[in-house]
């Protein structure tokens, strides 16, 4: 597409109220947080923060090897990613290939979308109820089978994993949504070809299916990803990081030292780690907008 | 079909209906919590041996002597409306802009554009603060909005960015050799025709504002001012936490987001695809 | 004519410009309590009362924020002493209202800063030890116990009753109720002086003293008598049904069950004192009703207030001159376990700040992993304010 060469009013009108609004409130405070982290409390540039917020048993304890949770806020967070991640992105996939040939699977699909619709503040109120110990259904299920029931939250072993587990119960409906859409662009006629060859639908799910769907599952694995790394408020109504710390996250720590212990310096350096972490994750996303650009 | 596939169909169906059923559990469990008194439910809502609907969770709720959630419904809807429109409004201009103009940094700016998403709201928190408080925009709705619509134009941006790059250019470039100047084009050409892209859009952000917890966290204060999200976990007393009315409360904060999506789950879902996908 | 117009206009400013907001931490039954007192001030005076309910956590975060604008979510605020400590200069000064003379000694002790008193002592709370049915021990034969071996053996005794989820219930949802227990064990086996001594910073969380008194806790966590920790007010609603045999709770609980005179309470046996929690307030600089927030205040730390508050049930006047038959036949029971033993501040709320959530939550670990004390110990230590 040939593009015109913009004059200045058009930059005025068409440009401008976007940039300034992006550089004011987005890109100089991402500078700010990033000068703010390398200076201490006498106004110097320093790394003091970094070297305090990285040794910080908030952060990172390796005592959690030994004595088991917590194992500080950024172990959690990749804990998060890695077992959150894969069961999150098959179960939309396995889902979404399911539900494209039951009587419903619409309805199925809303039902199970409805915890990406809801505020993650509410999400965090639902997931802290179903693992409750007395009201709670995951203790109901348990109970059926004659299992231990307890508040899942309230043990340092299992509150980050009950929170895990209920975040798969929110998120599962973003890959399963995607997925959908992404199957419906494939064409009928691959599978009628591949009937004809005789091919088993298990080899036509891993020989068409899947390779077709490889650009869904970069933009789904980026997204979670990104959510992973932010999440914040599910934690602060459902345990606040506890017991002991040990369902603590990155973005709730950056809260405390910021908001709580009004720290700026070491709260900028938290920032600048999940940023960090963030844009790793992004990379492929923009990657393929810079070339768009072109 | 053969009598095996019959049955792989029937076994599917029933997995997948129960799978479903599993998925809405909880949301039936607080529905459930909510409309019967405490008492009845201590020991799981699941028992019916008493059933005694009643709506008083959701009358004290929206009463609530802290933090009564009427309010925050007003606050939410203060703030989410000029958050929804003002940013649609700016970033749908300049989403065309990009799609259709040269310039100098565009790149860039398409560049920066796609950072923000990536960005956690964590990174501009000290420094939004420190510039509020200096604009005296700390606990007003005024430096709320600002920033709403600044942290969703990037976004929107690259949504109608998207959207503008799979339309004909031809039509425009018809009415330029009619003489349209390029503002008559936009509204009277370009405009009438991105309704689907708008109604995506204004959907995803509104839900979004209205579901924000943490930028209303570090901004607003004042007990009178708080938002809808931020009355939830005050909805406990030092000596009191009750699932009831918790449980009341939440429902009739997701209730929002839920009717719009239900309103525009065509366009909701086709914002959600388009926006990660495109 | 003339002089109705005048009357119109009088009234009308007494109605729109007499009303007040107080900020207290109560809900639910707790509150219900507190609001006989309002009507009584309202009665008398004609200044109209709003309550709005903010728990002391939420406060210290939203405070600040707001004294940086120069406002004030309300006129009288209930809030820490620890957090008044800091903040003096945003604060009224009530002398003129409030007088030592009026008060048991010592009482206001929290809220004088160099001489002058920046706060007011409304009435207390005691957190007497461990409340069980009387019908319930009758039931099954028990009595309160004399000494720690008692103790055990009655616990030891419970956990075998069937349908018994567990010896003790222990409260949470919020974290307090599980530190008034800790609190009870270091009072009870460090000596009250140890409760000073951790509130000034004086002594190590990892000293042998502190760790002593704690290892009879965590002992009795190992071998399961107490309940995970449950919301407090669930486990209450359970334990009065029978499902938990006895249950740690301050005073108000009297005013939370159905039949307080079934109620009985023991301290740990060679308890030698008692925490008293009171419940301080004070009048922000920024309020705009100084004067009629000043008059709510005098009636809070007058006799005639706190009688209505106490006869409520749970509370215990910190003014002289309440009348003991203003008190509920239970309360004056409580009363009795107060003598002879020395009245101590409450330990996380004296010392505040971000040291009290970390302590709440570090006791949610001890109690579901007791063996992990001395990690909680240290994080106890490394958090405390220097």
């Amino acid at each position: 597409m040939v593009l015109r060469k913009a004059r200045f009013k058009h930059l005025m009108m068409f440009i401008l109220p976007a940039a300034l609004l992006i550089a004011v409130f987005v890109l100089y405070p991402t500078i700010r947080t990033i000068t703010l982290s390398f200076v201490g409390e006498d106004g110097k540039l320093t790394l003091s923060n970094y070297k305090e917020v990285l040794t910080s048993k908030d952060i990172v304890d390796l005592r959690g090897f030994e004595r088991g949770f917590p194992f500080g806020a950024l172990i959690h967070n990749l804990m998060w990613i890695a077992i959150h991640l894969p069961l999150t992105t098959f179960l939309g996939l396995f889902l979404a290939v399911i539900l494209r040939n039951i009587k419903g699977g619409t309805i199925i699909k809303s039902i199970i979308f409805l915890g990406m619709v809801m505020p993650m503040i509410v999400g965090g109120i639902m997931v802290r109820f179903m693992f409750e110990e007395n009201v709670g259904v995951v203790n109901m299920v348990l109970g059926v089978f004659g299992l231990t029931t307890q508040t899942w939250t309230a043990y340092p072993e299992s509150a980050l994993l009950a929170l895990i587990f209920g975040s798969t119960w929110l998120w599962a409906g973003f890959s399963l949504i995607l997925y959908s859409a992404g199957l419906e662009t494939i064409p009928k006629s691959y599978y009628e070809a591949a009937q004809i060859d005789g091919a088993s639908p298990v080899r036509m799910f891993f020989n068409i299916t899947i390779p077709l769907l490889k650009p869904i599952t970069v933009v789904v694995i980026t997204m979670t990803l990104l959510w992973e790394l932010k999440i914040f408020d599910i934690v602060y109504v459902a345990t606040m990081g506890g017991p002991g710390g040990a369902s603590n996250v990155l973005a709730l720590q950056m809260y405390m030292y910021g908001f709580r212990e009004w720290d700026f310096g070491k709260a900028a350096v938290v920032a600048v780690l999940i940023t960090l972490s963030t844009l790793v994750a992004a990379v492929p996303m923009i990657k393929s907008a810079g070339d768009e650009a072109e | 079909m053969t009598k095996k596939r019959i049955w792989v169909k029937v076994f599917l169906n029933i997995f997948a209906w129960f799978i479903g059923l599993i998925w809405i559990l909880p949301v039936i469990g607080i529905l459930m919590t909510a409309i019967r008194p405490f008492d009845e439910v201590i020991n799981g809502w699941w028992h019916f041996k008493e059933f005694t609907p009643t709506f008083s969770n959701f009358i004290n709720a929206l009463n609530h002597p802290t933090a009564p959630l009427i309010v925050g419904m007003k606050n939410s809807l203060i703030i989410a409306l000029p958050a929804t429109i003002l940013p649609l409004f700016i970033a749908t201009l300049a989403g065309y802009g990009i799609s259709r103009y040269h310039f100098p940094l565009r790149k860039g700016l398409i560049i920066a554009v796609v950072l923000t998403l990536a960005l956690p709201q964590q990174m501009i928190a000290v420094p939004i603060f420190q510039m509020m408080s200096s604009l005296g925009l700390v606990d007003t709705y005024m430096g709320l909005i600002l920033l709403h619509t600044a942290w969703g134009i990037p976004w929107i941006t690259f949504f109608m960015r998207n959207y503008f790059k799979t339309m004909p250019i031809s039509i425009e470039e018809a009415a330029r050799i009619d003489g349209a100047s390029d503002f008559q084009i936009f509204y009277r050409v370009v405009l009438p025709n991105i309704f689907p892209a708008i109604a995506s859009a204004s959907a995803l952000q509104f839900t979004w504002v209205w579901s924000d917890f943490f930028l209303a966290l570090i901004l607003i204060y004042s007990p009178d001012k708080l938002l809808i999200t931020q009355r939830v976990p005050l909805m406990r007393g030092v000596y009191h936490v009750d699932w009831g009315l918790l449980s009341a409360a939440s429902i009739m904060v997701m209730i929002v987001p839920i009717l719009i999506y239900l309103l525009l789950q065509r366009y909701y879902v086709k914002g959600m695809v388009g926006w990660t996908i495109k | 004519m003339r002089k109705l117009l005048v009357l119109m206009v009088i009234l009308l400013t007494v109605l729109t410009f007499a009303k007040i907001t107080v900020i207290v931490p109560w809900s639910g039954a707790e509150l219900d309590k507190f609001l006989p007192v309002i009507s009584a001030f309202q009665e008398k005076t004609g200044i109209e009362v709003e309550y709005k309910t903010y728990r002391a956590e939420d406060l210290a975060n939203i405070l600040p924020a707001q004294f940086a604008a120069k406002k004030a979510p309300g006129d009288v605020i209930f809030m820490w002493t620890s957090f008044l400590a800091k903040n003096t200069a945003n604060a009224v000064e009530l002398s003129d209202v409030v007088l030592p003379s009026n008060y048991l000694s010592g009482a206001l002790d929290n809220v004088t800063f160099n001489g002058k008193i920046y706060g007011f002592a409304y009435t207390a709370k005691v957190k007497p030890g461990f409340w069980y049915r009387k019908s319930f021990f009758e039931k099954y034969g028990l009595t309160p116990p004399k000494t720690w071996d008692e103790f055990v053996l009655l616990l030891k005794y419970l956990k075998q009753i069937p349908g018994l989820k567990a010896p003790i219930a222990s409260g949470d949802g919020v974290g307090w109720p599980l530190s008034d227990i800790t609190e009870h064990f270091l009072i009870t086996f460090g000596g009250p002086e140890l409760q000073k001594d951790l509130i000034e910073g004086n002594i190590s969380w990892k000293s042998y003293t502190v760790r002593k008194a704690m290892d009879k806790l965590t002992f009795l966590l190992k071998q399961g008598f107490f309940s995970e920790p449950i919301e407090w007010t669930t486990v209450l609603k359970q334990w009065w049904n029978g499902e938990y045999g006895l249950y740690f709770m301050g005073s108000w609980i009297t005013g939370m069950v159905d039949d307080p005179d079934d109620l009985g309470v023991f301290s740990l046996p060679g308890n030698q004192g008692m925490v008293f929690g009171i419940d301080y307030a004070f009048v922000p600089k920024f309020s705009k009703n100084i004067d009629e927030a000043k008059k709510f205040v005098a009636f809070l730390a007058s006799a005639e207030g706190q009688t209505v508050q106490v006869a409520q049930g749970g509370h215990i006047a910190t003014v002289l001159g309440v009348p003991e038959m203003a008190y509920p036949t239970v309360d004056r029971e409580v009363a009795k376990l107060l003598i002879g033993v020395q009245s101590l501040n409450d330990l996380d709320d004296s010392i505040g700040g971000l040291w009290q959530p970390a302590f709440w939550d570090q006791l949610k670990l001890l109690w579901v992993r007791p063996e992990r004390l001395d990690d909680v110990l240290e994080t106890l230590e490394e958090k405390m304010p220097k």
